[in-house]
């Protein structure tokens, strides 16, 4: 089928008539969102029974709005409180929690929503413009290609380090280290698990997310209130005047909003990555081609957009492999799957011809939750940023109460309670010492798949290490890994000498 | 929780959440009656949400529901360690009540069961009561690949040894490859991509020189990947994979037949202690096979008709040990301990 205005003009009006369904999606996906531990495959799990009696365009409406707004709000609590309600929104936390202490939560908030939804609606619409393009993209990004992009990731460690080395470089081997325990990625022989069934799928992630960053707040928190410790900033009351500054920062900074989403695209359209990869590559990238990487880490407005942006761009390049070649780019992809197989439609090339208003009304829907988005999320900023006004006698019980669920709900095993409590200590003791704990989750995070796209490349080349530079594109990436480290010291160091002088 | 047909508009929308749950709460039809079921079933699947053995189980409760007075399936995923996460979990924390169900691909599933020596024992712990299908181990190539028969790929494996791409190292698919590359004297280094689609893909994008899966996956990639021979006396999908050889015919090799084999599991102490509700599971799983919309829901899910096999306990039991004592010969080439 030719993809002209008249069809896409025509695939507009059928999803806009989708209303009823992408308004309770996006309301859904904003809740599932907002609550670490509670993720968008799982939720769509439970709804089987409701998506697979829907009619197939409405169903599928309905899981792209739960998906993409689950992706935008998991930024609101790594805003407001520091705990990011996925993994993808761990990088927010960086800046975003900086903000809301420099009394911008409203702001931050903006900034995340707004890149976010032109992050999302960027991609989405460019997808229909180059889908085959991107289907072959996620076919010429191989492992060694992955390694590469992976370190992008990793060297972030090296750049939140750059207060005190020492003590960044301890903290993300001591993350690497433990993303290390679990199941080896070619036998699958367990290993540092001590026995625990539990740890036999590596350290889960929801519960050390929980651990690191809610609950060692909630530490802070009551010692700030009880143990006479710094006191809080003081905050303001909310205005709209704040909610138009977020605008006007966004605005200002539209370039980020447009390259980043394009970055969490072309990630996202590889099969298996996921959406932290991409918020922590576009937070690297952003903060590397800034004329003032030193403003990233203290309430820098750019060190909201480009994870958000780049988190939601993953949404559309997620999708891409699914219906392009039949291959889910991820579990919620993998779900959405099972419904459109069972409603009788072939995934693969042969969509585009047998059910186009499936195969481009996807893109074309999320498109629309987008939309919809815009009116149902923009006024929320001001509403939501009065979480930071609620007294810590309240706020400290509540995050604990839903975050120690959320730690259960993902797995149902009483383990990670009692884990995320654990990574809880760790995270506070690493706040009161000067470590960050980003360092220490990017290691949790990034080290798994870095190690398993590393071994895949070793044993792709026989066991010869140069395999990793075997390919023109790995290559180019590798130049440009080397110049992304080196150039921040060579920038440093001249504005050193400049300042002696 | 399986598939149902009825179709939900804007109206019934909000609806159909409060009537799915209640339907699930609702005790009906003769087995009800009877006394069992009289709740929901829990199963666990030691794979995750969205594989092949997730949309295979829903499939099959479609119709196995209707026979167990409505009562709904509801699944829960415990991927992880080749399996090992969700059987030990099945068998030591899930009350052995017939109620509590595994859903698992036996083949994969008892060669880590040989490899790693888990915290049960099969099948004084866990019996297989109904196989659902036999998904033959196939190898392929991408369509334009420089090999166009099998005989290509194992005449340049003897010159250097070839990448192939598997879903796990602990595999029958894997193990196929390992008894080819014995028996023709040919080297094939296998690269486990930790599932089906990561596997295609990396078919797909020539990561790797050939693959080795399950046939049943590869039947709906047809025109990007290609068939050369499957492990097995005879290729049932051989309309779907251009009559793609058996390796055995090619080669007049004695390799066993390497197939995936999704089945239905229960504690062996529940099949002791319940005695009764074990005679209604497998009486009514058996029944399915004849229900066409069984075989409706599978080829929807992508499963073919042809590769639809029921297989009693007797008949699971004899498979699962034969893939133990062949995972046992080829545990130095399958497994980290040396």
């Amino acid at each position: 089928m030719e993809l002209d205005l008249a069809t896409i003009a025509d695939l507009f009006g059928r999803s806009f008539s989708l209303w009823w369904a992408i308004i309770p999606g996006i309301a859904l996906g904003l809740a599932v969102g907002v609550l670490p531990g509670f993720s968008p495959q799982n939720t769509l799990i439970i709804l089987l029974p409701v998506t697979l009696a829907m009619d197939v365009e409405a169903a599928l409406a309905f899981m792209i709005s739960l998906y993409c707004a689950n992706h935008l709000s998991g930024g609101i609590p790594a805003i407001l409180v520091n705990i990011p309600g996925s993994a993808g929104a761990a990088a927010t936390c960086i800046d975003g929690y900086q903000m809301t202490k420099k009394g911008q939560a409203q702001q931050a908030l903006m900034l995340s929503f707004i890149a976010s939804v032109a992050g999302g609606l960027i991609t989405s619409v460019a997808v229909l413009g180059v889908l085959p393009f991107l289907a072959e993209l996620g076919l010429i990004l191989r492992s060694v290609e992955m390694v590469v992009i992976i370190l992008f990731g990793l060297t972030l460690i090296a750049v939140l380090a750059a207060k005190d080395m020492l003590k960044g470089l301890i903290g993300g081997a001591f993350g690497l280290m433990l993303g290390a325990i679990g199941t080896d990625q070619v036998y699958s022989t367990p290993r540092a698990t001590f026995g625990f069934l539990e740890l036999y799928d590596g350290l889960p992630l929801v519960p050390v997310l929980i651990g690191l960053f809610a609950i060692s707040e909630c530490l802070v928190m009551l010692e700030e209130k009880f143990g006479g410790g710094s006191k809080p900033a003081t905050q303001q009351r909310p205005q709209w005047a704040d909610t138009l500054d977020g605008i006007r920062l966004s605005l200002r900074y539209w370039w980020q909003i447009v390259w980043t989403a394009f970055l969490g695209l072309a990630i996202g359209v590889i099969p298996g990555a996921g959406a932290y990869i991409a918020s922590f590559v576009a937070y690297q990238q952003s903060r590397l081609f800034s004329k003032t990487p030193e403003k990233y880490g203290t309430g820098f407005a750019p060190g909201v957009i480009a994870p958000e942006s780049a988190n939601n761009g993953v949404t559309s390049g997620t999708l891409v492999p699914t219906m392009a070649i039949g291959i889910p780019g991820g579990s919620t992809a993998a779900v959405m799957m099972i419904v459109l197989q069972y409603q009788g439609i072939t995934l693969g090339p042969r969509l585009f011809q047998d059910s186009p208003n499936i195969a481009y009304g996807v893109f074309v829907m999320m498109t629309v939750a987008y939309i919809f988005m815009i009116p149902l999320i923009l006024p929320m900023a001001r509403y939501a940023s009065k979480v930071v006004t609620v007294p810590v006698h309240v706020i400290v019980p509540l995050i604990l109460g839903l975050t120690v669920i959320g730690a259960f709900a993902d797995r149902e095993y009483m383990f990670d309670m009692a884990l995320a409590l654990g990574f809880g200590v760790i995270g506070y003791i690493a706040v009161k010492t000067n470590y960050h704990v980003t360092s220490i989750l990017i290691g949790v995070l990034l080290g798994p798949i870095f190690e398993r796209y590393l071994l895949r490349s070793l044993r792709i080349g026989q066991g010869d290490i140069m395999v990793l530079f075997s390919s023109p594109i790995a290559n180019a990436l590798w130049v440009l890994l080397v110049i992304s480290v080196v150039l921040p010291i060579w920038r440093e160091r001249r504005l050193a000498r400049r300042a002696a002088a | 929780m399986g598939f149902t047909n009825r179709m939900i508009g804007r109206r019934a929308f909000g609806a159909g959440a409060a009537v799915a749950a209640l339907g699930a709460a609702l005790p009906r039809g003769a087995s009800a009656q009877s006394g069992f079921p009289t709740r929901n079933f829990r199963v666990v699947i030691p794979t995750g949400q969205g594989g092949g053995a997730d949309r295979l189980a829903r499939a099959f409760d479609d119709a196995w529901s209707k026979l167990l007075g409505g009562r709904q399936f509801e699944y829960e995923f415990f991927p992880g360690a080749a399996g090992q996460v969700g059987y030990e979990l099945y068998v030591n924390r899930r009350d052995p009540d017939a109620y509590n169900l595994l859903f698992g691909n036996m083949g994969p599933e008892m060669i880590m069961y040989a490899l790693q020596r888990p915290r049960f024992r099969f099948p004084e712990d866990i019996s297989y009561f109904c196989r659902t299908d036999i998904d033959d181990s196939a190898i392929f190539v991408k369509n334009d690949s420089p090999f166009r028969r099998v005989e290509d790929i194992v005449a340049e494996a003897k010159r250097r040894p070839l990448n192939v791409a598997v879903s796990r190292i602990p595999h029958p698919a894997s193990i196929g490859m390992l008894a080819l590359g014995e028996a023709q004297g040919a080297r094939f280094n296998l690269i486990p991509y930790g599932g089906g689609s990561p596997t295609l893909v990396a078919v797909m994008n020539s990561e790797a020189d050939i693959g080795a899966l399950p046939v049943s996956g590869l039947t709906l990639q047809r025109g990007r990947l290609k068939v050369l021979g499957v492990f097995a006396r005879e290729n049932v999908l051989a309309d779907l994979t251009e009559n793609a050889p058996t390796i055995n015919q090619v080669f007049g090799t004695r390799i066993p037949d390497l197939y995936s084999s999704r089945a239905w599991a229960i504690h062996t102490r529940a099949i002791e202690r319940f005695s009764d509700r074990f005679q209604i599971l497998e009486d009514t799983a058996k029944k399915v096979f004849d229900d066409p919309l069984f075989k409706e829901s599978m080829e929807k899910v992508g499963q073919p008709a042809q590769t639809l096999r029921f297989g009693d306990r007797a008949t699971c039991t004899e498979y699962a040990l034969a893939m133990i004592e062949l995972a046992n010969r080829y545990r130095q080439q399958l497994s980290a301990q040396r």
